[in-house]
């Protein structure tokens, strides 16, 4: 399917060695920089030769790009989003008159059915709400995620099983299931927020917080492995405190595989948000969404497929340069993946 | 009435979702696309259907196919409130009256079913007598007597078991505090009907009701022999007193009905009865059945709406599918209502600004555009005998008149515009394009709207139809579409702007038009028995309801219907403003 | 291992037991929390003619009343001994197991949710097997011809399936083959495998086909990265040096190591498939568990939204319940551990 919550990279069994995650870190120990190059630089040098890599970095960018940038873009080249445009519509099909959905030089992907709004710029917003939200929830997850793994991982013992069990909870909920639910029963005036505000608020604390276990348990992982190591006993036998131990010694060195597993995290993000507005949960309209934009178009893809084909693409291009790019990231940063 | 109200429980993302209202409908003067295509023979021709029959035929035999791209809210008639569902139950149950099986207005006029004639009312219409014809029979050969009618309407009375069905008889009979059998089983407390014998029904009711024989059509009167009764389960086992009975029932799928032996034609005027079997699928996907009736796998499309928008597409570009297709009126009007108790909309001069700012020709593309409906100007539509078309708001082809809009704005003391919200069914796609069509026109005099969709199986019980949410909530406008129950003024109009029905709790239908002028003229139009009259009336409040400017008008429905080739006997009725299932036939053996 | 075998079951009975207190909590306080009174949860199951002594009358009677502990009580009891509905006109049954019992629809969750499984497992097996013997073979072949470029290749479709929702794959497939080719059967057919199993693999062709890409591309990646890592080791090293064919070499000794992670991701994937085939099903229309869910949740049915997630984390935690065995069988380490 992929459900919202599976990556392939990340899913690690349940209470198996966490086979998938292991030794992703190049660890960072002090002094240990050999002949000046450091593990960041190995990786950035490794990172910079894979080309495929480098292209989805350079996808993602320009996507960011596009989606700060969309007020602009929209104006140079298409008509703002919510105008309607009757006279692209067949009146008695509906549908946009001209070839594949009206495609021309002034409106780029053609006009949405009924109403003729047009789609390159409706394509060009929805980025901003899937982008937006898929980074945030990501944050959310990663720093959820982070601090739950590494204090499970470095201070083990009940606090662990209590934080491992709580984790097997979540990735034991059918967590699209829960999501829809959720987000179908909030009202639309909450925690002092309305509109767009509020909808995206609450789809960045679902998203985000269903998926920090993804996180979390290949941080524990880490964590736990890097407990073991002389420079943490040596930081403890010289009296550092718990929180110093955490935050200077174990934290810099989980900052590879943080970075790694995050940006694997948000075209599954973007999945789970598309899924969302596919499904009728996400940001409310006339605002528009990828997923939203295909609920519309099952009605229509018999006879407009255009109206399918971009927004869907849209999705693909995006989720396919976050995967190339973190793909190539974790590639450089793990040497035993090469 | 709402008799697609609960089609909003089809799937959300999926291409199930449909919003149309019934179809077809008298409109003789072919308001389609006119009657041109005509296809290869003198047969098939676009519209033959609408104030005719297309391909007459008394061949008996054959499987008529049917599917359903919903469900039923239940095969109970006590439990049942869609208008496929009143058409379809004919099938296999006999009301005391019922609609003529006839094309166009005609069959908008009652005949006796059950009962020998029309009711008989006392001098001021609170009491009505119907006589049963003898030696009609249940479809175990036992003799259906007047205590099987009366058993009937006292258990459609109990909500609780049955919360679909219409509550007409709880609203007007004499009920003296009687709840159902299943509270009381004692039926002879249930005084408000009498069975002085064996096929007299004497009914009492509370008021005057000149237009009872519209309630003993309902299908509240197909009798249930008690014996049989299971409660919320007799939708399982439905005893037949129609032609057809049920062979087998897998409920929420498929099932089946084949003749009932103990049905006699000669004491039923309506049904033609010519198939031998009938197979009917449900929740069906609803382009599949598009396509399905394309290719000859299935005759009936039974929830009566229309094609969906692809298939749409295909029958006006093609004209052989034309030649075998329906374009006519039918009961809905789909409408937005401005509930007066929300400010600024509490001003009649706020209403009206948004009324004249309105580009109604939006509101009638998001429903499919010429072959959806017609442009509406007022709520009842032509369809309902005795209703009359008038345009207190108009403006150039519809699109509405933003400087009259912006005067109007000035009077309300809002010259810049206001800010409020507009509702919608969440799983509706044809109402949010109208939401968003409203937006952007209503834009215009600088009135903004913010869309809030909800679910529609909780619009009118939790949200649209609960007056405190809706102020809290600001939601002025809440796009709405209603059917008459029966085509007169009193089937359409009462349930949607009488005040007097709004109740605090929750759960009403009328959405927010309180006019108190309008309580005297239904009370008076309800004890009318002179017909013209009483249509006068009626019309008269749906000019008032203009002039207060509390409903903006979208579209008089129309829907594509698709008749296949073998289907005989195809005619869209003024009752239900869909084919009649009753007398369909198939030439497939 | 059997005292591991036990553990783990014990383990996933609790966990199982968590599940529905946090599903049953979540449920019924959201919408508390969202503002909603009893009166409103039980405004939705009675009659539109309904007064508001009659509301408070059902809100009492269906137990909305009482605090969230009693209520959750009360799931219980019928999960284990049954449970009897007062509906206001008649008492329903619903026997145990009873997953709950819906006002809306009146009648129980469970014989629901069994009737809608078989369109499910349908799917999910069907795919399931298309996905796991084409994505292993593909990640097999790829390894083996690193570099190639049918490795390249396929890697490259194996990334653009991890990238695409099924619900764009889904309408573009039945657009193409169904709608404009007309070779496999439009959205929402489905036929049961005992009534006829030729319609039956006919009607669940394409959503097999469409839900294997996005699945068997994960599979290729990791049995090629899985067989890359295996091929390197020195028990390889040592078969080839015995001189053993190539083939039994990479099927014996090569595939068979690299299998374990793909099995494990297998069971959690069959268990997670089951548990939530909602966008498939909405997509195509099918009838399952997931179209089932999606209904529940717009029609705001909170008891089969409930019983539907339990159904869903069972299945997730028994095939989480199974790796781990399988797992202890394979790999004796984790018995220990």
């Amino acid at each position: 399917m992929p459900p919202p919550g599976y990556c392939p990279a990340v899913t690690a069994p349940l209470d198996v060695p966490e086979t998938t995650a292991q030794a992703v870190a190049p660890v960072l120990v002090p002094g240990e920089a050999v002949a000046g190059r450091s593990p960041w630089r190995i990786a950035w040098t490794r990172l910079r030769r894979d080309k495929v890599a480098l292209a989805g970095g350079v996808v993602v960018v320009l996507l960011v790009l596009v989606a700060l940038a969309a007020p602009l873009i929209v104006g140079l080249l298409g008509h703002p989003p919510q105008e309607f445009h009757y006279e692209k519509i067949d009146p008695d099909l509906q549908v946009p008159t001209g070839s594949f959905g009206g495609v021309s030089g002034d409106f780029l992907f053609g006009a949405e059915p009924v109403n003729g709004r047009d789609l390159f710029s409706r394509v060009v917003y929805g980025s901003r709400i899937s982008l937006l939200i898929a980074f945030l929830a990501t944050l959310l997850s990663a720093l959820l995620g982070t601090f739950f793994g590494v204090v499970a991982g470095y201070f083990g013992g009940w606090v662990d099983t209590a934080i491992s069990r709580t984790m097997d909870v979540f990735l034991a909920f059918p967590l699209l299931l829960f999501a829809i639910a959720l987000a179908g029963v909030v009202p639309d005036r909450a925690f002092g927020l309305s509109g767009d505000a509020l909808r995206i608020t609450l789809i960045v604390f679902i998203v985000g917080f269903v998926n920090w276990p993804y996180v979390g348990r290949i941080v524990r992982g880490q964590a736990l492995s890097l407990r073991e190591r002389e420079f943490v006993d040596a930081a403890r036998s010289m009296g550092a405190s718990n929180r110093r131990i955490l935050l200077t010694e174990m934290l810099p060195n989980l900052v590879a595989p943080i970075l790694v597993y995050t940006t694997l995290l948000i075209p599954t993000n973007i999945l789970f948000e598309a899924a969302l507005s596919f499904l009728g949960v996400g940001v409310r309209p006339p605002t528009p969404t990828w997923g939203g934009m295909l609920s519309d178009a099952t009605r229509w893809y018999q006879i407009a497929p255009h109206f399918m084909l971009f927004p869907g693409l849209a999705i693909f291009i995006t989720v396919l340069a976050f995967n190339l790019f973190g793909d190539g990231l974790r590639d450089a940063l793990d040497p035993r993946s090469r | 009435m709402r008799r697609t109200r609960r089609l909003a429980a089809v799937a959300l993302g999926a291409v199930a979702a449909m919003a149309l209202g019934a179809c077809g409908g008298p409109s003789t003067g072919g308001s389609g696309g006119g009657t041109g295509g005509g296809g290869d023979t003198a047969k098939a021709e676009a519209n033959a259907g609408i104030g005719g029959i297309a391909n007459p035929s008394d061949a008996k035999g054959g499987t008529l196919r049917m599917a359903n791209s919903s469900d039923w809210d239940s095969l109970d008639p006590a439990d049942t409130y869609y208008a496929y569902a009143w058409n379809f139950a004919r099938l296999y149950g006999r009301s005391l009256v019922g609609f003529k099986a006839a094309p166009g207005k005609e069959g908008a006029e009652l005949v006796p079913d059950l009962a020998e004639s029309l009711g008989t009312p006392n001098a001021d219409a609170t009491q009505w007598t119907y006589r049963l014809k003898p030696g009609i029979k249940f479809e175990d050969g036992s003799v259906i007597t007047s205590r099987d009618v009366k058993y009937a309407i006292a258990r459609s009375l109990d909500k609780d078991t049955f919360p679909n069905g219409p509550t007409y008889f709880n609203d007007y009979l004499d009920l003296q505090g009687y709840e159902g059998p299943y509270k009381n089983p004692n039926l002879d407390a249930f005084t408000a009907v009498e069975t002085p014998d064996d096929r007299t029904l004497v009914f009492k009711l509370r008021t005057a009701f000149a237009g009872f024989d519209y309630l003993a059509g309902l299908i509240n009167t197909i009798p249930v022999p008690q014996a049989a009764d299971t409660g919320a389960r007799y939708k399982e086992k439905v005893v037949s007193s129609g032609p057809y009975k049920f062979e087998t029932n897998e409920l929420g799928k498929r099932f089946t009905m084949v003749r009932n032996p103990n049905w006699d034609a000669s004491t039923d005027p309506i049904r033609k009865a010519l198939p031998d079997r009938i197979e009917v699928a449900v929740n069906a996907n609803a382009d599949d059945v598009d396509n399905r009736l394309f290719s000859g796998d299935l005759d009936v499309a039974i929830e009566g709406t229309g094609v969906q928008p692809a298939a749409q597409g295909r029958v006006l570009a093609d004209q052989a599918l034309k030649a075998n297709s329906d374009n006519g009126l039918a009961g809905f009007t789909w409408f937005t209502v401005l509930d007066d108790s929300v400010a600024p909309l509490d001003n009649v001069h706020c209403r009206r600004a948004v009324l004249l700012a309105a580009d109604r020709t939006g509101y009638q593309r998001a429903y499919g555009g010429a072959t959806g409906g017609d442009l509406a100007t007022n709520l009842m539509g032509t369809n309902i005998p005795g209703a009359q078309q008038f345009d207190l708001y108009p403006s150039s082809g519809g699109t509405g008149d933003v400087a009259k809009a912006k005067d109007e704005l000035n009077q309300c003391g809002q010259p810049n515009g206001f800010t409020t919200s507009i509702s919608f069914r969440a799983e509706r796609p044809k109402e949010k394009a109208a939401a968003e069509a409203l937006q952007q026109s209503l834009a215009r005099a600088g009135i903004q709207l913010e869309i809030k969709p909800f679910p529609a199986g909780d619009y009118a019980k939790l949200y649209a139809g609960k007056p405190d949410y809706s102020v809290a909530n600001k939601l002025g406008l809440k796009v709405y579409g209603w059917q008459a129950d029966w085509p007169d003024g009193f089937g359409f109009l009462a349930q949607v702007v009488d005040r007097r029905v709004i109740k605090a709790g929750g759960g009403n239908t009328n959405l927010g038009i309180r006019i108190p002028e309008l309580d005297a003229r239904i009370d008076q139009a309800l004890g009318e028995t002179d017909k013209a009259k009483r249509d006068a009336i009626w019309t008269g409040i749906d000019r008032t309801v203009m002039e207060n400017a509390s409903v903006l008008p979208g579209v008089w429905a129309k829907g594509l219907l698709y008749r296949p080739p073998n289907l005989t006997n195809v005619f869209v009725t003024g009752a239900w403003g869909m084919y009649e299932y009753t007398a369909l036939g198939t030439t497939r053996r | 291992m059997l005292a591991y075998v036990a553990r783990r079951i014990v383990a996933a009975v609790v966990l199982l037991g968590i599940v529905t207190v946090a599903t049953f909590a979540v449920f019924f306080l959201v919408p508390r929390l969202a503002g909603a009174t009893p009166q409103d949860l039980a405004a939705r199951y009675v009659g539109r003619a309904a007064g508001e002594a009659q509301i408070q009358a059902a809100a009492e009677r269906l137990g909305f009343t009482d605090p969230l502990y009693v209520q959750y009580g009360r799931f219980v009891k019928g999960l284990v001994a049954g449970a009897e509905y007062d509906t206001g006109a008649s008492v329903e049954q619903c026997p145990a197991p009873c997953l709950g019992y819906s006002f809306i629809t009146q009648n129980p969750v469970l014989p629901d949710l069994l009737d809608r499984l078989p369109v499910t497992l349908s799917l999910a097996l069907g795919a399931a097997v298309l996905w796991l013997v084409s994505g292993v073979a593909i990640g097999v072949l790829s390894a083996l011809r690193r570099g190639s470029a049918f490795d390249r290749a396929a890697m490259g479709v194996a990334l653009a399936g991890v990238s695409l929702p099924i619900f764009f794959t889904g309408l573009l497939t039945l657009s193409i083959f169904s709608y404009g080719l007309g070779i496999t059967a439009p959205g929402g057919s489905f036929t049961r495998l005992d009534e006829n199993p030729l319609l039956w693999a006919y009607d669940l062709l394409l959503p097999w086909i469409t839900l294997a890409f996005l699945y068997s591309a994960a599979y290729a990646r990791l049995t090629r990265a899985g067989m890359l890592d295996t091929m390197g080791e020195d028990f390889i090293r040592t078969a080839r040096a015995k001189g053993l064919p190539e083939r039994t070499v990479v099927v014996r000794h090569g595939l068979r190591a690299a299998l374990t992670p793909i099995l494990t991701l297998f069971g959690l994937d069959l268990g997670l498939l089951l548990g939530g085939a909602i966008l498939t099903e909405s997509t195509f229309s099918l009838p399952g568990i997931g179209k089932y869910s999606v209904d529940a949740v717009v029609q705001n049915d909170l008891p089969k939204v409930l019983g539907v997630v339990l159904i869903g984390s069972m299945f997730i935690i028994l095939a989480n319940l199974v790796v781990d065995v399988l797992y202890a069988v394979v790999d004796p380490r984790v018995r220990a551990g």
